[in-house]
């Protein structure tokens, strides 16, 4: 009953319970109303995007180590659950749809692991090394992936079972980043989260305070690995097909980043909204100038980082250091506030 | 190791160069359990680095660390922070995007590491002595205040505060009185001496202001040029000419 | 054995351009303490601008050089001044987020520009010839040619004129710097300019043997990155051994290894990068503090 007492609290303390019922009603009820598929890919992708902001956000805002190659991870789960539901033979998976369901946790923790084993050498070291090797990593692994042809096709990519199904897609997609935001919300309250941001913020300070600042770093990279992971071999199954040159994306990375900047760097929220803001924009870019929009997520992100570099939630927030940003917040943004609405 | 060594911390011939200075050379201190411990030294002397060698945040060239019976020269600083070795820092580490009862949050008292332990929201008793402390320390008022809005003698005060709260046996105080207003000043003094009566807590004092240290102190250590000049009661330090000579002398 | 020596000197030819072309981006990294991860896509400029002068007015890339140069300092000074500037002396992750950005922009821009097509330089003297039963490919050695003649000068400036002394006090203490009446945003507004001119420069070099398109860059970033781990900040000594280091590996796996094919050399600096961030992460720092006097 505490337990049950105490969410209560929690949600009445972030916007209330009935704005959440309708959120979720609105967004559970979406496929019923919007029979049509393409709608239901565009949410599934945008409940993608998302999810993986989320998870960049983890590292790349939460902890200070911008991950410039996070795309990595949605890559090896794609090529993951490739290789697991074409290559490995049919007595270890039950069948290409049940198998889908078995390679998934598989494909997260393939990206976990690789998080691990690059975490270990590039997080010890302070500073922008990290940075910089995971967009070694990034461009490195899609060559590795292309040199290793035996079990992942190569140039030629892998075809996967087509099991076509955009309302499964849709729920499924939901759940998970469903699952992932609120991860997210608890994490940031976790005594793990206040390490993350005080290792952020004075990373040498959270040493001295008895802070085993290697190991959060590396657990807060596994944790974004997992879940990036897991999105990439969903995608790959949605996709039907993957190929190195599908797969590793750099557009990925930048939207992952650019969610969480727009949104909020280091916020719960910030990723979502932002992720929402860069979909829209990016409809209406595409729309008109469709070569370009890449081009012009460069330009934004460059502007952002120099003039909004707190994101909107950051601006907007009662922690803002604007009295303007601060004004407009009230009443806005009160789940962000301090660790009292817990007691 | 020696157990039963008398000492809570003991440095042992440190050295430290940084490429061909040598910043502080072979340099013996000792602190009893309990005791309030002075080091001072004119600009430059060697007593920050000093510092950083024994709470581990600078590696050693040469000699040795040892706390509570343990040779601490190769731990970690978040390893020799929860053997229950605390500090602050001369330019003040606080975090300044957070309020003051989320500083003191992040300082706390190590409780296991594993993933589940990790994630969960703040222990009752680490806010219950976040809460404490901060009334001990005056900054009750002000829980809700960002760091960053603090003064500089609050933040002083609040960084004590973050010391204090995984129960250390030792603090290492770096400039605790800078910049800090006399009426502070008062304060500091004060919850020192509080903490060193009641809970028999152990300090060490980096310091310019000697008044503070002379009236604070059991025991001092004097630094110049990275050696160690002299050591022994304030009364004797104040009288002591090679000390005297190298705060004012030529 | 034959193919040993081969090997040896394909990745001698290789190792002096890369020592070239990691020049740039260690230089703004030492003297700035700025990461510039559009490092790779100057150098794609470079290219797109040897290929223009080639393609429109038939100029030698090598000749091209006389344009090219100028006009990217003239690029690199002016965006020191309206865009790097405002992220010096702040926390690395501002900068490394406003040059990815600037990365992107550039790459995508490109790629409207010129299609993702991509172009070749035809040079006529482009051939080989053979001495002692080794091929000799001519551009490539005309290439480590020009990359010796270049690290020279730059070491002369350096050492010796006024604006080399001045840069290099702006990267061993600026505030130092200042108080002997050097004017540190104008010197870092020109070392961005030469950083960005030799940058180009070896883009342009490399525009006959390479295949220039708008996403070739990213694999120089690495590149460039793994170089400066494995041989030091703003050392050209240090740019000249580890871009030798990286040269051989890479040939010789490519020679020895059946079946990688000509991408491995990403791989291999990755592997090479991942390596000595186990191995050796005191000497990677120790090597990466900022320029020092050579």
């Amino acid at each position: 009953m505490g337990f049950l007492r105490r969410v209560w609290r929690l949600i009445s303390a972030n916007g209330g319970i009935y704005s959440w019922l309708t959120l979720i009603a609105i967004l559970a009820l979406y496929p019923l109303l919007t029979p049509s598929g393409a709608a239901l890919l565009t949410a599934t992708q945008l409940f993608m995007l998302i999810t993986v902001s989320s998870n960049w956000n983890l590292i790349g805002g939460m902890t200070g180590y911008v991950d410039f190659g996070h795309a990595v991870f949605f890559g090896i789960g794609a090529y993951l659950m490739g290789i697991l539901v074409t290559v490995v033979p049919d007595y270890i998976l039950f069948s290409p749809q049940l198998g889908f369901w078995q390679a998934l946790p598989l494909a997260g923790l393939g990206a976990m692991v690789f998080a691990l084993l690059i975490g270990v050498p590039t997080l010890r070291l302070k500073g922008p090394y990290f940075s910089i090797a995971m967009l070694g990593t990034f461009v490195a692994m899609r060559e590795i992936i292309r040199l290793l042809k035996p079990f992942t096709g190569g140039g030629e990519g892998l075809d996967l079972p087509p099991v076509l199904n955009r309302t499964r897609d849709y729920y499924f997609m939901l759940i998970f980043m469903g699952v992932v935001v609120a991860l997210m919300w608890w994490i940031r309250r976790s005594e793990f989260g206040h390490s993350l941001l005080a290792i952020r913020e004075d990373e040498v300070g959270a040493e001295m305070r008895g802070i085993d600042t290697t190991r959060h770093k590396i657990i807060a990279f596994m944790i974004a690995a997992f879940f990036t992971g897991v999105a990439g071999a969903f995608w790959a199954f949605q996709n039907t097909y993957i190929d190195p040159d599908v797969v590793f994306i750099e557009q990925r990375t930048v939207e992952m980043v650019m969610s969480s900047m727009l949104g909020g760097l280091g916020t719960v929220w910030g990723p979502p909204l932002g992720a929402f803001i860069l979909y829209m924009l990016q409809d209406l870019v595409w729309a008109n100038f469709y070569n370009l929009h890449l081009f012009i997520l460069g330009v934004l992100l460059i502007f952002i980082v120099l003039f909004v570099p707190e994101g909107i939630i950051g601006t907007l927030g009662d922690r803002s250091s604007t009295s303007l940003g601060r004004l407009l917040s009230r009443g806005f943004n009160r789940g962000e506030r301090t660790m009292e609405e817990r007691a | 190791m020696n157990t039963a060594s008398p000492y809570l911390l003991e440095g042992h011939k440190i050295t430290k160069r940084f490429g061909g200075l040598t910043a502080v050379h072979q340099v013996d201190l000792a602190i009893r359990p309990g005791e309030i411990v002075g080091l001072i030294g004119p600009n430059g002397s060697g007593k920050t680095t000093l510092f950083n060698c024994l709470s581990r945040l600078l590696p050693i060239d040469e000699g040795k660390v040892i706390f509570k019976g343990k040779d601490i020269t190769r731990r970690k600083p978040f390893q020799v922070a929860r053997m229950g070795m605390s500090r602050t820092f001369q330019v003040i580490r606080v975090y300044r995007k957070m309020t003051v009862l989320e500083n003191m949050l992040i300082s706390r008292q190590w409780r296991g590491e594993g993933l589940l332990q990790m994630l969960r929201p703040s222990h009752p008793d680490t806010e219950r002595r976040a809460h404490e402390l901060l009334d001990f320390l005056m900054l009750g008022h002000l829980k809700h205040e960002l760091a960053g809005r603090l003064s500089g003698g609050q933040r002083r005060l609040l960084e004590i505060g973050m010391a204090l709260m995984p129960d250390p046996d030792l603090l290492l105080l770096d400039e605790a009185t800078s910049g800090v207003n006399p009426t502070l000043i008062e304060t500091i003094k004060d919850r020192i001496r509080a903490l060193n009566r009641e809970q028999g807590k152990a300090f060490l004092l980096v310091e310019h202001n000697i008044e503070f240290i002379a009236d604070m102190c059991e025991r001092v250590y004097v630094l110049n040029f990275g050696e160690l000049l002299a050591e022994g009661d304030p009364q004797s330090i104040m009288n002591n000419e090679a000390v005297i000579e190298a705060y004012f002398g030529a | 054995m034959e193919l040993l020596l081969q090997a040896l000197f394909n990745g001698i030819l290789l190792g002096g351009y890369y020592a070239v072309m990691v020049l740039g981006f260690s230089i703004i990294w030492g003297v700035m303490g700025v990461i510039n991860l559009a490092h790779g896509e100057f150098l794609m400029i470079g290219a797109y601008g040897a290929w223009v002068l080639f393609r429109v007015f038939g100029i030698d890339p090598f000749l091209s050089l006389a344009i090219i140069m100028p006009v990217m300092f003239g690029v690199g000074y002016v965006l020191q001044r309206v865009l790097i500037n405002r992220v010096v002396e702040r926390p690395h992750l501002i900068s490394l987020l406003v040059t990815f950005g600037l990365s992107i922009a550039l790459a995508n821009l490109f790629n409207v520009i010129f299609t993702a097509d991509p172009r070749t330089v035809p040079v006529s003297y482009n051939g080989s010839f053979n001495i002692l039963g080794m091929t000799v490919p001519i551009v490539k050695t005309m290439i480590l040619g020009l990359a010796l003649l270049i690290m020279f000068a730059l070491h002369v400036f350096l050492q010796r004129t006024r604006l080399g002394r001045s840069i290099r006090a702006a990267a061993q203490n600026k505030n130092a710097a200042r108080i002997v009446g050097v004017e540190v945003g104008r010197v870092y507004a020109i070392t961005f300019g030469i950083a960005i001119a030799l940058t180009a420069a070896a883009g342009a070099m490399i525009s006959p043997v390479a295949p220039i398109f708008p996403f070739m860059g990213p694999p120089f970033t690495l590149k460039a990155f793994t170089i400066t781990a494995l041989g030091g900040l703003g050392r050209i000594p240090g740019a000249l051994l580890g871009g030798m280091v990286l040269g051989l590996v890479e040939t010789l796996l490519a020679t020895f290894v059946p079946g990688v094919g000509t991408n491995v050399g990403i791989a291999a600096s990755f592997v090479l990068l991942v390596l000595v961030l186990i191995l050796r992460p005191q000497g990677l720092l120790q090597g990466l503090r900022p320029m020092e006097v050579e």
